[in-house]
């Protein structure tokens, strides 16, 4: 009988996501179990991990955490990787650590082309805390912080992370995906799993953002989430690989 | 053994290697500096981590990250760059991370200067980070101490794993004095018990602060409490001479300990009954032991090069028993011998200066 | 016993490493001390200066407020370091940069010609050893052995016959003040 369906190793047997309906990070954390199974790293990976919706990975994978704080992960994954060069060792963060608070941890950690995968859900807010203007935030959008939408005059505008970090000479691979499809979430698989590999043949950062959505933020059903992905999100951030040196 | 004339920084660059520290992160500041010049030279040759980082808040979170896997990391740096660490040095201790810091102060607040000062004995001691923490932190006075203080760093901090700081002074650091490069002297302790390795064969390992369950939480809280109370029974060190029949203690800490030697010296030889004190802890401080000098000696004079922040432990400590005065000046020209003693036959009197 | 020495000049004259090479030329002697370089506004406008305490029991206080030794390598130097000169007291000073006077009558003061010297025997940024082949004649702690030792610790192979030769010229210079 062929398999069709199988929880990865990465992933505990008995989680159960607590996520809110409709949130992309079950996909996304997914896709990345899967990513590291194939690569059959999953015994010799440590995680950075930092403060967002993204830190619940902690719960629900079978590896080694590193809690850091707020933005640090990409630091404290050079840490690591500089301690520990025989292990894979990736960030999951969102957008507003990666991007926010911890840019220059970030796009530092992709110049200096550390050895380590980053993976960062863009959903345009700060889920956690309820919904506040983020560094990717949309003009107009409305959030707790921007109560008649984002102005361009008053909070300048949404940054485009994928393509700043593919501008840095260490990196690897820099690619934007996004969950709002099934299509879309093959090609995101791609993207992740190519990013691991590229971290295991030792080419230098790899980075993937990945478009999510929010609908508890957003005031949304999952449904208008992922229309809002597709027809508001992915034309100001476009999807693809903005940089992947194995392709010369 | 041969001696080699080296600046306190070069000490303990060379100490902190020799210790076998895996990985050193930092961002320039002076004067400290020539700790990481050293270090990049001889690091990465040796094939252990090294890197220049784009900032402090990054070199500590890298040292943070290559002590979660058990490696040894250090980092170095002064005073208003080591505000930007506070942040960290919190996380390490909530994560029970060992890691060594060296802080070589200069002049604050604010960017202040680079005259030697040690007005960063609150920052290092009560710190700046949150949460009820402690950080050991030890003192040298000698760069012949920068080197024996830094193995001791590395050690302690393996044992408690708990952040040591090294609290250095822009003057030792830059002084030169003959040192023994002595072979590491302490056992390495096994992590293997909770070191992040990858999870291959065991239960995956989660290094974190967070508790959200209340009352683990203040479990937690009251183990590093534990931890920090061992500390104190054992790991208490200072200095201490004449004090047996000692009219005055003079109370100094790091590079002002030798002046206060050399003030007692000189009162001595007008038979003034002077003491010195010099706590090598700072946290643990000697508490005890003050308190016990202080039944017998009714005047102390705590002798800093800042505006009076260890005197405050001083005063705990002797917890009234006797007269504690401070003396100082927030930077530059250290507390010389005489202004020293003259402040101490202040404090004894014209009666006693003219009997003596 | 403990002595303490200001070698001060302006960049270029050596004065840092001559007095690493004297502090190391002190421990060869197995004595114990204690270098520095002072900082702040001294560092500007070029103007070096480094302070050698040694002792043959410990170097207890440094940032001393008084001197045994000057070393005056310039004009500034002298007039900035004179007054921290001990009631008799020792001045080297490099006549060639420095008019002779004798504002303070408690000192003695050594004036020569130390950069001609150095110039005269190959290089003018070799005075530094000049001063201290004066030096070795009245300071008990060291010697001309000593310090030709510390020369090869610290100087690079090629610059060494050089200074031992500046430095036996500084001997003869003041050899009318040496110790007992």
């Amino acid at each position: 009988m062929q398999q069709v369906f199988k929880i990865p190793d990465c992933i505990k047997k008995d989680a159960k996501f607590t996520f809110c309906p409709g949130c992309d990070h079950g996909v996304a954390l997914r896709l990345l179990g899967d990513a590291i199974d194939e690569c059959g790293v999953r015994e010799d990976t440590i995680a950075a991990l930092c403060v967002g919706c993204s830190v619940f990975l902690y719960d629900f994978y079978d590896i080694d955490c590193l809690e850091c704080p707020h933005g640090r992960a990409t630091a404290e994954a050079t840490g690591i990787k500089r301690a520990r060069p025989d292990k894979f060792v990736f960030t999951y963060q969102g957008d507003g650590d990666f991007a926010a608070i911890g840019f220059a941890e970030s796009i530092y950690t992709a110049t200096r082309g550390e050895k380590v995968t980053s993976i960062c859900i863009n959903n345009t807010t700060y889920g956690m805390t309820g919904g506040q203007m983020g560094p990717t935030t949309l003009l107009g959008q409305v959030t707790t912080t921007t109560p008649y939408g984002r102005s361009a005059e008053l909070n300048g505008y949404p940054m485009k992370i994928a393509e700043h970090i593919a501008l840095c000479d260490g990196t690897a691979f820099s690619a934007r995906v996004s969950l709002d499809s099934v299509p879309n979430i093959i090609k995101a698989k791609q993207a992740i799993k190519k990013a691991c590999e590229v971290q295991i043949q030792g080419l230098g950062f790899s980075f993937v953002e990945i478009l999510s959505s929010c609908p508890t933020n957003w005031k949304m059903t999952p449904q208008e989430a992922h229309k809002h992905v597709k027809e508001k999100m992915i034309p100001i951030f476009p999807l693809g690989v903005f940089k992947d040196v194995t392709k010369g | 053994m041969t001696k080699t004339l080296i600046s306190g920084n070069k000490a303990i660059a060379q100490a902190a290697f020799d210790a076998g520290c895996d990985c050193y992160f930092s961002y320039p500041i002076t004067p400290q500096t020539a700790i990481g010049e050293y270090l990049s030279e001889i690091m990465p040759k040796a094939g252990r981590g090294y890197v220049c980082a784009e900032s402090e808040i990054a070199s500590i979170n890298m040292v943070i990250g290559a002590a979660a896997t058990g490696a040894k990391a250090m980092t170095s740096s002064s005073s208003c760059a080591i505000s930007l660490m506070q942040e960290g040095l919190a996380y390490a201790v909530g994560d029970e991370l060992p890691l060594v810091l060296i802080s070589v102060m200069r002049a604050g607040p604010g960017l202040g200067y680079i005259y030697p000062s040690q007005c960063d004995y609150d920052q290092a001691v009560t710190g700046g980070g949150n949460g009820d923490y402690r950080i050991l932190v030890l003192a040298p006075s000698t760069v012949q101490e920068c080197v024996d203080l830094t193995h001791k760093a590395f050690y302690l901090s393996q044992k408690y794993r708990n952040p040591v700081i090294v609290l250095s002074d822009g003057l030792l650091g830059q002084m030169m004095e003959p040192a023994e490069f002595v072979k590491y002297p302490y056992p390495e302790i096994d992590n293997s018990n909770w070191a992040l390795t990858g999870a291959k064969g065991r239960t995956p390992r989660k290094i974190r602060s967070l508790e959200i369950n209340e009352e683990k939480h203040n479990q937690n809280i009251q183990h590093l409490f534990d931890k920090y109370a061992q500390m104190e029974k054992a790991e208490v060190l200072y200095e201490e001479h004449n004090v047996e029949d000692a009219d005055i203690i003079l109370v100094a800490f790091g590079t002002m300990g030798r002046n206060i030697k050399a003030a007692m010296n000189l009162g001595r030889k007008y038979g003034i009954k002077i003491g010195t004190f010099r706590p090598v802890t700072l946290f643990p401080f000697p508490n005890k032991r003050l308190s016990e000098l202080a039944d017998r000696t009714k005047k102390f004079i705590v002798a800093e090069m800042n505006m009076g922040q260890m005197i405050k432990d001083v005063q705990i400590a002797i917890n009234g028993k006797a007269q504690v005065k401070h003396i100082g000046r927030p930077a530059g020209a250290w507390l010389d011998e005489t202004e020293i003693l003259d402040e101490a036959k202040i404090m004894l009197g014209e009666e006693y200066a003219a009997s003596v | 016993m403990e002595q303490s020495i200001i070698i001060a000049g302006f960049g270029g004259q050596g004065v840092l490493s001559a007095g690493i090479i004297l502090a190391n030329s002190f421990m060869l002697n197995d004595k114990q001390v204690t270098w520095y370089p002072c900082y702040g506004a001294e560092m500007r406008g070029g103007a070096v200066n480094c302070e050698i305490v040694v002792s043959d029991t410990e170097v207890t206080s440094v940032h001393k407020k008084e001197t045994d030794i000057l070393i005056a390598l310039n004009d500034l130097s002298f007039n900035k370091f004179l007054s921290k000169v001990k009631s008799g007291g020792i001045v080297i000073a490099n006549a060639t940069l420095i008019e002779k006077k004798y504002p303070r009558e408690d000192v003695k003061y050594i004036f020569e010609n130390i950069s001609d010297t150095a110039r005269e025997l190959g290089s003018i940024k070799a005075a530094n050893m000049v001063s201290l082949g004066i030096l070795s004649n009245i300071c008990n702690f060291t010697d001309i052995k000593s310090i030709k030792q510390a020369i090869d610790m610290v100087l690079p192979q090629k610059i060494r016959e050089l200074n031992y030769k500046v430095l036996d010229a500084g001997i003869k210079l003041s050899e009318s003040c040496r110790k007992e």
